[in-house]
């Protein structure tokens, strides 16, 4: 933490908030007062000419719609999948490149591409790859094993639900999202990783090592614990990123087949701006916006060297 | 180093992760190149090299650039400089606009982030921690769920601008076309305005961490020399904080660059005029008829330039990612 500097003279004492303001007007006229304005919208009836106070009537019409808990189910299976994907794969292959590779720079410049592109991008890429006849994947779901019989890919309906009113299993179309989506996201958490890995001291390896800790007592006693938190963090980045990303969905499955890829993130934009409801989709909105700010907070918490910065 | 046996697993692994994550991107570009009876093959060709009897043949490819004449569609025109003018959309409207939003909103962030980073770096005032703590949480909140508020906004900024240019048009002030024009200036600036409110926070975090590694004495160097705060932070400090706005510049630009939901919902789906080359790029695909080559041509001709720009620029990202996430 730098010293405080007192200098005289008013232009002096307003210096700082001069340099301050530009940044924090902007914040304050696309982050909070849209944030303040969304919750007043949630309250109002917006069907009409003009709106009227309804109270939390559209919270109400929104929990209690069908729509509303299958997008919950739906996004819940597709975070567990995606989170639970992304982090493994990225923990092996940053575990992997830790091995202080000749061509570790070359690897890592080429694992990173698919995170310059946009999400629209890459369910394009994976869409045209999934396409019945033409698409390089299609003979591989065309395999009895994979037990689509016969019906393309982004198209299968979802198998019968175990539990009634509940879509679960999940249709095919939702594994290709979540591969799709941990395709995207695995550069990011890999660099996270990798750069939380070389701060493993080498001494502390070293002399487990010559206590003759065999490599699985070396990574989960050592390693494991010391990028821990690392790994929190990356796990509740990747949650908000794919509670709150909607592009993908977008290209590849529009929410289809039926209803069955229709997460939170893009119910919101259909109850917005499909069926112009305003004041439902608000209601919608703050309920995402107050999970998201429960999962900042759970992570401001747990990244504790972030705490120590300010 | 010397090749034992794990390294050379490791490098086999790399090998195989690094072609999992580049195939898909190289096989779109292949795919652009195709032409119709290619693409449509059965079984699928990853290239279109065969022949009656060979499954692959390298005399016998056949390359087109058909999927980019489709998406570039230049006219003849002797009017122009080339001979030729190009009428495809993706090439004259939303790629440009794509190319204003992102400098125009990498550059105002890179000004704005790198004067509040410099503060929060230095100074010290009342309720510091807690707007600095408010930033930080602020970067996790998407612009989904402000995009009603921020809609509503762009709507009630036009309601409010539409009575000077109705005036205008009625004094003939302005030709239709100008006026038009300017209506679209104004909601490009204004979808600007809400990309920098959206991407400040991040980059806040990522320019303080680069002041604070700067040291204090440089600039009570400069204060005994006799400088001012404004020439100690524009000659001394803003120099060595290069690294750090160049990383922020180029976030922004990355981010913006593929921005796709404000762009589509607040100002695209009204007006073709202002999309983006993402939004074009979902447009195309509104009508079920699209060609797959065109539809990879018109991929690689947006994803090529971020791509590029990530290459020639990897240091910068590596560093100012692994220095935010880990470190701050």
């Amino acid at each position: 933490m730098h010293a405080i500097r007192r200098q005289s003279g008013f232009f002096a004492r307003i210096f700082p908030f001069l340099l301050l303001a530009p940044a924090l007007i902007f914040i304050f006229f696309v982050q909070l007062y849209p944030g303040l304005y969304t919750f007043y919208l949630s309250t109002r009836d917006t069907e009409g000419a003009v709106s009227k106070y309804i109270g939390f009537k559209n919270y109400d019409l929104v929990f209690n719609s069908a729509i509303f808990k299958e997008s919950v189910v739906h996004t819940l299976i597709f975070l567990v999948g995606y989170v639970s994907l992304t982090l493994i794969a990225g923990l092996l292959v940053a575990l992997v490149l830790n091995r202080k590779l000749r061509w570790s720079g070359l690897y890592i410049t080429l694992i990173f591409i698919p995170w310059v592109l946009s999400d629209v991008i890459v369910g394009y890429i994976w869409k045209l790859y999934a396409d019945p006849g033409s698409g390089l994947l299609s003979p591989f779901f065309a395999l009895p094993i994979l037990g689509l019989n016969g019906d393309p890919l982004l198209i299968a309906s979802p198998p019968e639900s175990y539990f009634e009113g509940i879509p679960f299993p999940p249709a095919p179309a939702m594994y290709y999202v979540i591969f799709a989506a941990a395709w995207k996201a695995l550069p990011f958490t890999t660099l996270l990783l990798l750069a939380a890995l070389q701060t493993v001291p080498k001494e502390v390896t070293e002399s487990a090592r010559i206590d003759g800790a065999n490599h699985r007592q070396l990574f989960f006693n050592i390693t494991l614990p010391l990028i821990l938190p690392t790994l929190l963090v990356t796990l509740f980045n990747l949650t908000l990123g794919g509670m709150n990303g909607v592009g993908m969905i977008f290209s590849l499955t529009g929410g289809g087949p039926g209803s069955a890829t229709e997460v939170l993130s893009y119910l919101l934009y259909s109850i917005g701006f499909g069926q112009l409801n305003f004041g439902r989709a608000a209601a919608l909105s703050v309920v995402i916006f107050a999970v998201n700010l429960t999962l900042i907070i759970l992570s401001l918490r747990i990244s504790r060297s972030r705490a120590e910065l300010i | 180093m010397t090749l034992s046996k794990g390294n050379l697993f490791a490098n086999l692994a790399a090998i195989l992760v690094c072609f999992i994550m580049i195939f898909p991107v190289f096989s779109t570009i292949v795919l652009s190149f195709k032409q119709q009876a290619d693409v449509s093959h059965e079984p699928p060709l990853l290239f279109p090299c065969n022949t009656e009897t060979e499954d692959f043949n390298l005399t016998a490819c056949r390359f087109f650039v058909e999927g980019y004449e489709r998406i570039i569609s230049p006219k003849e025109d002797p009017d122009t400089l080339f001979g030729y003018k190009i009428d495809g959309r993706i090439i004259n409207t939303y790629l440009p606009n794509t190319v204003f939003y992102t400098i125009s909103t990498a550059l105002l962030v890179t000004m704005f982030a790198g004067l509040a980073g410099y503060v929060f770096s230095r100074y010290d005032f009342p309720g510091k921690h807690l707007i600095m703590i408010g930033i930080l949480a602020i970067t996790g909140i998407p612009l989904l769920t402000n995009l009603l508020a921020l809609f509503q906004l762009v709507v009630d900024a036009r309601k409010f601008s539409a009575p000077f240019y109705e005036a205008w048009q009625a004094s003939d002030t302005f030709s239709e076309d100008t006026i038009t024009s300017m209506r679209n200036w104004q909601d490009r600036i204004l979808l600007v305005m809400i990309y920098v409110g959206f991407f400040l926070p991040f980059s806040v975090w990522i320019v303080k961490s680069f002041f604070d590694a700067i040291p204090l004495e440089l600039e009570e160097a400069a204060y005994i020399d006799g400088a001012s705060p404004y020439q100690a932070l524009t000659q001394i400090i803003t120099p060595l904080a290069m690294p750090g706005l160049v990383a922020s510049f180029l976030l922004t630009f990355v981010g913006v660059w593929n921005e796709f939901i404000a762009n589509y919902l607040i100002v695209g789906s009204s007006k073709p005029a202002l999309r983006g080359a993402i939004v074009g790029v979902y447009d195309l695909t509104g009508n079920n008829l699209i060609n797959y080559q065109v539809l990879a041509a018109a991929c690689v001709l947006v994803m090529l330039p971020v791509v590029l720009v990530f290459l020639f620029t990897r240091r910068t990202f590596f560093n100012a990612m692994t220095e935010g996430a880990v470190k701050g």
